[in-house]
């Protein structure tokens, strides 16, 4: 047996020297098997995830329908032309806009303050985090299916809560002007506890000597938050809201089982424009384009917002 | 050492052109005009077999399992008949997801009768031509219903034209009825749309908490796109001119923005609040709990009124039926009524002994006596014959409404861009119902829209926005 020190010293290159392992065959080193063991999974990720993104790609480019089959024509750049200046488009951008800005602040500052809350109690804390998570563990679809029940604006159990203490019938899905709250509602409802996860996690990790310091200092609670709690989270918060923001972009299952991206089009989102254009019309190298540059967008301004919070960590 | 490395990238790029070669090799064969079954069934297999169709979930599906599970083992005990359903607003996805694959796990797709366009162009389904020739009465049904769910291109006159290619045969009729509550609004139905719509405002006024009317509004698969459709019939409009594709300045003529004028502005009033979103269900439960004076449904999907399990109307089927009337559409400036319901295809992926078998079933299903038998069953038949049988008639009281609808109907584009000229109405017309768009403003956006999509047909790039 080797010494465990010398072992972890070694540059990677001379692991391969070792001799092999009684029963293995002479000519399987160290490097072939690491090969062997990586192979399979690398495949599959090639085949699953890598290759269908390259496709795209080259779908992008063409005016190719999977449903007409036949060659597919190259286009160059005429899809994302297009897509870069249909009104069609810009609506659905602004919707997703008004949706994710909504939603993840709510998240946000809904998240952050029950996290809060709960730091603050020492008894029950662990029962109260689970209780808070269970919206989280449930399938956005069937979260869509019971929040369509509760809304209805005739047989729903939120207008029959309303109309008990005397307020009038909201129109909760079929309204320009409810349907995307409503929207916004149910996704918070649905992923205020991972904000609060991450933001529980900051708040514990805060070293409780800052704490005591400032109680020696006399510091007022807004103080100790302002000066303690915040900066020291933040940087934790801001990830969340990236997470979030991220998932909110491409919202599609919601808004399918809840609205079907009505009234009109008022709550279509990106995503599911996408999916209209990819198979109402199967026009799948403009779908595929529309894809590509969903993927820019998020990886463009998740770029730039991983260079703010890299600014953050170096202040 | 360096070939390992080497290995790892050779590895990755064969993997990458072997799953372009596959992807590739998808389209291998693919053909844009469909292929033609055999005027005689080849010869049938003795395995056991399941012969599977794709519909949407709703109670004709449960029927025809049942009933197909029933009779058609009496002739071929080694075939069970298995019918997948996938909820309505992915009823198209589903069908064309997998004729996109060109591998299907149906073998008689239920086509709505506008997806035949898209399918027969794209060659999907078996063109039957010289199958119904041989094999098949056609003067046993009324011209148009054979037309409309089968023929291509579309049967605009509502004849149908000798020479056109067949590609389905009818499997389930259907038209809106008119569900009226008689110990409110009489035993008359209304006569004409204008009536209609006074009686339904009279007894919403009479009756607090009873809405006037229930109809679908929804802006999901063809609900509230249909409504406009039936309104303009009604009041003499036109959805296009097929001869000159032209949308532009037919839809949105005078008649229809009459029509889109009388569902926004007189219709809408009289519906409960948050109906925006109704379809076929909400439109069930609203009749079932007593909330609407007159409603507009599919007859394939009424069954269930009459239940009374289901029903606040009556603890029995006589005593719902002392309180529904089932009607035919009221008339205005003309009589037209939609054409609902469906024919059967079948799959061009299908192996070649699941195609003949489906073959065989069409066969067998379009004889006069299993029609009837069908009719007893609770579908709605397609044959002359089984429409004016007692078997029929007596089934359900709706099914006189249908028999006296057929020489009414009318059908939308039956064209392969149907799927975007369906959406873009249905957004619209749910825009306008919910007071996202003003009913004039919607009704142009449909115009425009839609002679859009039909003009963008073969421009390259950018098309589906």
């Amino acid at each position: 047996m080797s010494d465990p020190v010398s072992l972890t010293d070694q540059p990677v290159q001379e692991a391969s020297t070792t001799p092999p392992a009684p029963g293995r065959s002479r000519h399987l080193s160290d490097r072939l098997l690491t090969v062997a063991f990586i192979s399979p999974a690398l495949l599959l990720l090639l085949a699953m995830s890598v290759f269908p993104l390259l496709w795209a790609l080259y779908l992008s480019f063409t005016d190719y329908s999977a449903t007409r089959g036949g060659p597919a024509t190259f286009v160059w750049f005429e899809n994302f032309t297009a897509i870069l200046t249909s009104a069609q488009v810009h609506l659905r951008a602004f919707t997703t806009l008004l949706y994710v800005v909504g939603a993840v602040t709510l998240q946000t500052v809904l998240g952050f303050s029950i996290a809060y809350l709960i730091s603050r109690r020492v008894r029950g804390r662990g029962v109260l985090t689970t209780l808070f998570l269970v919206p989280m563990m449930l399938s956005p679809v069937v979260v869509g299916l019971f929040w369509r029940f509760m809304l209805d604006a005739q047989f729903g159990v939120i207008n029959s809560m309303l109309g008990s203490i005397g307020l009038g019938q909201v129109e909760w899905l079929t309204k320009q002007n409810t349907a995307l709250i409503s929207l916004i509602v149910v996704d918070t409802w649905q992923w205020t506890p991972f904000i609060m996860l991450i933001a529980l996690a900051g708040l514990t990790a805060v070293p409780k000597y800052l704490y005591e310091a400032a109680s020696i200092d006399r510091a007022s609670e807004w103080f100790r938050f302002r000066t303690i709690t915040l900066p020291l989270v933040w940087p934790l918060l801001l990830i969340a809201v990236l997470f979030r923001a991220i998932e909110a972009f491409r919202l599609f299952d919601l808004v399918y089982i809840l609205t079907s991206g009505g009234p009109g089009v008022s709550t279509e989102t990106l995503s599911f424009h996408v999916y209209k254009v990819a198979f109402l019309g199967f026009n799948t190298g403009t779908a595929s384009a529309y894809g590509i540059l969903m993927v820019l967008i998020v990886i463009v301004l998740a770029q730039l917002y991983m260079r703010y919070l890299n600014k953050l960590k170096e202040d | 050492m360096r070939y390992p490395k080497r290995i790892g990238l050779l590895a990755t790029a064969v993997m990458l052109v072997a799953t372009t070669v596959v992807a590739c090799g998808g389209d291998e064969g693919a053909s844009t005009s469909s292929p033609k079954a055999p005027a005689d069934i080849p010869e049938l297999t003795k395995d056991p077999l399941t012969l599977s169709f794709i519909w949407f979930d709703w109670p004709p599906a449960k029927a025809l399992e049942a009933f197909a599970n029933a009779e058609y083992t009496k002739e071929r005990s080694n075939v069970t008949v298995k019918v997948n359903v996938v909820p309505n607003a992915n009823w198209h996805d589903a069908m064309f997801t997998q004729f996109a694959a060109r591998k299907t796990d149906f073998d008689i797709p239920i086509l709505d009768s506008q997806h035949i366009g898209e399918a027969v162009t794209n060659g999907n389904i078996l063109d039957i031509t010289d199958f119904v020739k041989k094999n098949i009465d056609v003067n046993a049904y009324n011209p148009y219903l054979l037309a409309a769910y089968g023929q291509f291109p579309q049967a605009e006159t509502g004849k149908r034209d000798e020479n056109a290619s067949l590609y389905g045969l009818p499997l389930l009729g259907d038209t809106w009825t008119m569900i009226y509550r008689k110990d409110l609004i009489g035993d008359t139905p209304p006569a004409t749309w204008d009536e209609m719509i006074a009686a339904a405002q009279k007894c919403q006024t009479e009756n607090p908490g009873v809405s006037g009317l229930a109809f679908h509004q929804a802006n999901g698969s063809d609900a509230a796109a249909v409504t406009y459709n039936t309104v303009n019939g009604v009041y003499g409009g036109n959805l296009w001119d097929s001869k000159a594709r032209k949308i532009e300045g037919v839809i949105n003529d005078a008649a229809g923005q009459e029509a889109m004028d009388v569902l926004v502005n007189k219709m809408k009033p009289l519906t409960a609040a948050g109906s925006g979103n109704w379809f076929i269900d909400e439109v069930n439960a609203a009749v079932a709990q007593g909330k609407a004076c007159i409603a507009f449904n599919w007859i394939a999907a009424s069954g269930g009124l009459l239940d009374p399990e289901q029903s606040t109307l009556g603890k029995t089927r006589e005593e719902i039926l002392g309180k529904l009337g089932f009607a035919t559409l009221p008339k205005q400036k003309t009589d037209l009524v939609p054409l609902g319901g469906m024919g059967m295809h079948v799959s061009a992926y299908s192996s070649p002994e699941k195609q003949a078998e489906a073959l065989n079933f069409m066969k067998w299903f379009e004889q006069a006596d299993i029609q009837k038998k069908w009719a007893a069953a609770g579908g709605v038949p397609a044959r002359t014959d089984a429409l004016s049988s007692p078997e029929f008639l007596n089934a359900g009281p709706f099914n006189k409404v249908y028999a006296d609808s057929v020489s009414r109907m009318r059908d939308m584009w039956n064209v392969p861009e149907y799927a975007r000229l369906i959406d873009i109405e249905n957004t619209n017309v749910n825009a306008a119902l919910n007071g996202a768009k003003d009913p004039k403003t919607a009704l142009n956006d449909i115009a425009k829209e839609q002679q859009g999509v039909l003009d963008s047909a073969g421009k390259k790039g950018g098309g589906g926005l």
